[in-house]
């Protein structure tokens, strides 16, 4: 049976791929779907061989237990919400607000950063939730949605960063986040990890991540597909810094369900009314925004997202297939496996196991997520004992905001995909930003910031606190120092020739690697040099599969359908 | 070239062979699906959509209409993990328990002690939503009991169950007879 899970895993893999280089061009749903059904039969007839027919009819069930109902009924009822906020005025009174902010003394800037950080402020289940209420405001921030606050470079940084905020804002959620995953396993030892021990290292992590985005979208992706973003400039001789004055009205229902929204979130999140699931609060919030701004049931419904939803739930069919047949077995014992290869070792092998999300980015972070954090653990004292109880707690905060990111540059229907259709940009135009941020900044930094302040326990006298607080400032400057300078200098040496480019691209992202994975190693095994060494070459791996999972260059098919007269 | 053949702006800029295409990490222009060219698949989509709705609604369905519906809400986070030692039977991964139950997997349930639990509550108050683990176990108990008397769950399970002192005592007679 050990063989079937081998099988299977293989036919998942060699299916993403195909679909990742554009060989498979159907919608992704069916491709995982047909992963499933492929691995089911597969393993209908291994079962029918070893165990018999009752083996069998059993399967459905088995597969059926991969789907987790959770995200997708939270970000149902999100997208309900999102709906009525659009129906009743709700953004108008947001733009409002916003207004009001911008002439208070935080200012314009201070307003942005605060809209950009909204999301992993108020920690949904799925970021989703919120980009979809959000990212139409931000549009209208341009020329072309009518405020003609920003310019077209600058709004494509707001959206760029606001979404990816957004997509990684589900691993810090204490409400059914991705993050809580980790946080139970962690529970087996740590007696209040469920409390968010993983909370403030992935918040963090997001945050200056979020910032490196924002400039990787300025100074490279700008750079390199200049047309790639239809959006239009402002005319020449449009002054807008008169016209950011604009008042903006709002319907006074507006107001009402903006703070029906914000207080069903809030109640949500802090449960002051006890404990009660997400989606009740949220279904009443939309029940309240029906009966008090007098909307229609039909314009909840107008705001649902079909796609992530279905995307979701058919990974989570497709892992359910894999778990079922063994295939996340095959995994774990392959990962196992290279731990005997003495260049990588556990530093290496973990190294490439906590950018594995971003190797292979899916739809939802929770499709792998849920097989992966159990195989995680299993590399704890549970099993394997590569890792103690706290370095393990370290691998997980790495793991989990890598994997929580992982939507966002997700070519296979990833929330990332709702910016650039927002900023009306070609498909994948964020996402270079996306990937290399969650593997040079966000994935060290939360271990770092583990390491140093979630697993330190502070005395009143104990001298420590400071010194820890300095290490992660001394680190996320140094971490995010290197990464800002490697954005610099590819923005200067970058040249229309694009094979250059190319090389320039990946050397970057390969010592971006180098650096990402030497440091988990170090948060882990401090200053063994053989461990950073490993866990240097590790990081190098990682970053060559996320760099090149990607064709180099684009089929001839595909080229003749992007530049024919039929597009 | 008339004015009909002549490529689009869009096409122009797509076409234009100074401009980089792809580079390392950015999946540009992936998962590209012009609608034309996948005309061939539109009904295995339509099959796969078809296929994800009625999983869902199973998935829903099922433990409503067999009496278990609390499984429906569990968000899966793990928190009941803390329960740690103060499970008396030492059951350690409760979220199991509760998927099994919900998907009615006889062979996960058993696996991981789901018929050694005494239903003691420990559990419950680790549960970010207090949602009432005993009483779901006890129901995919008394499903799983049904369902070895009938003869559906694989013998293997139950050995394995067996050997590992994963069965209680409540549930040993009708394993042994299950089995022999």
């Amino acid at each position: 049976m050990e063989f079937l899970g081998f099988i299977t895993l293989g036919i998942f893999i060699v299916l993403m791929l195909l679909t990742l280089f554009g060989y498979i061009r159907t919608p992704v749903q069916t491709v995982l779907v047909l992963s499933t059904v492929l691995c089911l039969i597969v393993g209908g007839v291994f079962r029918f061989v070893a165990y018999g027919w009752d083996s069998v009819v059993l399967l459905p069930n088995e597969f059926l237990g991969g789907i987790i109902l959770h995200p997708i009924t939270a970000l149902l009822t999100g997208l309900f919400l999102a709906g009525g906020l659009k129906a009743s005025g709700g953004f108008d009174a947001l733009k409002a607000i916003l207004g009001y902010l911008r002439r208070s003394p935080i200012g314009l800037v201070g307003t942005l950063v605060i809209l950009i950080n909204l999301p992993v402020i108020s920690s949904l289940p799925c970021g989703r939730i919120l980009a979809a209420a959000l990212l139409p405001l931000l549009f209208t921030f341009g020329f072309e949605g009518g405020l003609g606050i920003l310019s077209k470079s600058q709004l494509i940084v707001l959206i760029g960063a606001f979404t990816r905020n957004s997509m990684g804002s589900c691993g810090p959620s204490p409400i059914g986040g991705v993050g809580q995953i980790a946080e139970g396993f962690l529970g087996s030892f740590f007696p209040t990890a469920s409390d968010g021990i993983l909370r403030a290292p992935q918040a963090f992590a997001l945050m200056l991540g979020t910032a490196v985005v924002a400039l990787f979208l300025k100074f490279v992706s700008q750079k390199l597909y200049p047309n790639d973003v239809a959006l239009r400039n402002a005319p020449e001789g449009f002054d807008i810094g008169k016209n950011s004055e604009t008042q903006v009205k709002a319907p006074i229902k507006g107001f009402i369900a903006l703070a029906i929204f914000v207080t069903s979130l809030l109640i949500a999140i802090f449960q002051p009314l006890g404990k009660m699931p997400v989606q009740s609060v949220l279904v009443t919030g939309a029940l309240l925004m029906i009966l008090i701004c007098r909307i229609r049931l039909n314009d909840l419904l107008e705001g649902i997202i079909l796609l992530p939803v279905t995307a979701m739930a058919a990974g989570f069919l497709a892992a359910g297939a894999l778990a079922a047949t063994g295939g996340f077995t095959a995994l774990a014992s392959m990962l196992n496996s290279l731990v005997s290869i003495k260049a990588l070792g556990v530093a290496g092998m973990l190294a490439i196991f906590v950018q594995f999300q971003t190797i292979l980015p899916l739809s939802c972070a929770r499709i792998l997520t849920a097989a992966l954090v159990p195989t995680l653990y299993l590399f704890g004292p549970a099993q394997f004992n590569f890792l103690s109880w706290s370095q393990l707690a370290i691998v997980m905060a790495a793991y989990i905001i890598n994997a929580t990111t992982s939507c966002g540059p997700s070519p296979l229907g990833g929330g990332g995909m709702m910016g650039e259709g927002t900023m009306r940009a070609e498909t994948g135009f964020i996402k270079g930003a996306y990937t290399f941020a969650s593997m040079a900044v966000m994935a060290p930094m939360a271990a770092i910031f583990m390491k140093f302040l979630n697993l330190s326990v502070f005395q009143p006298t104990d001298p420590r606190f400071a010194r820890d607080i300095i290490m992660i400032g001394a680190f996320a400057i140094a971490i995010a120092g290197v990464n800002v300078f490697f954005i610099f200098l590819g923005s200067k040496i970058f040249s229309p020739d694009a094979s250059k480019n190319f090389w320039i691209q990946l050397v970057g992202f390969l010592f971006s690697g180098a650096i990402g994975g030497g440091i988990l190693a170090f948060a882990l095994f401090e200053l063994e040099p053989t461990k950073i060494l490993q866990g240097a070459l590790g990081g190098i791996i990682a970053a060559a599969l996320i760099g090149l999972m990607v064709p180099k260059m684009l089929s001839k098919r595909l080229t003749a359908t992007l530049s024919g007269p039929n597009v | 070239m008339s004015e009909s053949e002549k490529p689009s702006q869009i096409g122009k800029n797509r076409s234009d062979e100074s401009q980089p295409l792809i580079l390392p990490g950015i999946h540009r222009y992936q998962f590209f699906t012009n609608l034309k060219d996948r005309g061939w698949t539109l009904n295995l989509d339509r099959v796969a959509l078809f296929g994800i709705v009625s999983a869902l609604l199973a998935t829903t369905v099922k433990p409503l209409l067999r009496g278990n519906p609390a499984t429906i809400y569990c968000y899966e986070c793990r928190a009941c993990y803390a329960t740690q030692d103060r499970c008396p039977v030492g059951i350690s991964l409760q979220a199991e328990l509760v998927v099994a139950g919900r998907a009615l997997d006889y062979d996960r349930f058993i696996r991981n002690g789901g018929l050694k639990c005494v239903r003691c509550g420990n559990c419950q108050s680790f549960c970010v939503q207090y949602l009432p683990l005993p009483r779901m176990f006890e129901i995919m108990q008394q499903e799983t009991r049904q369902a070895i008397l009938a003869g559906i769950v694989p013998q293997e399970s139950l050995i394995q169950g067996l050997q590992q002192g994963l069965i209680g005592k409540e549930f040993i007679d009708d394993v042994v007879k299950a089995i022999s």
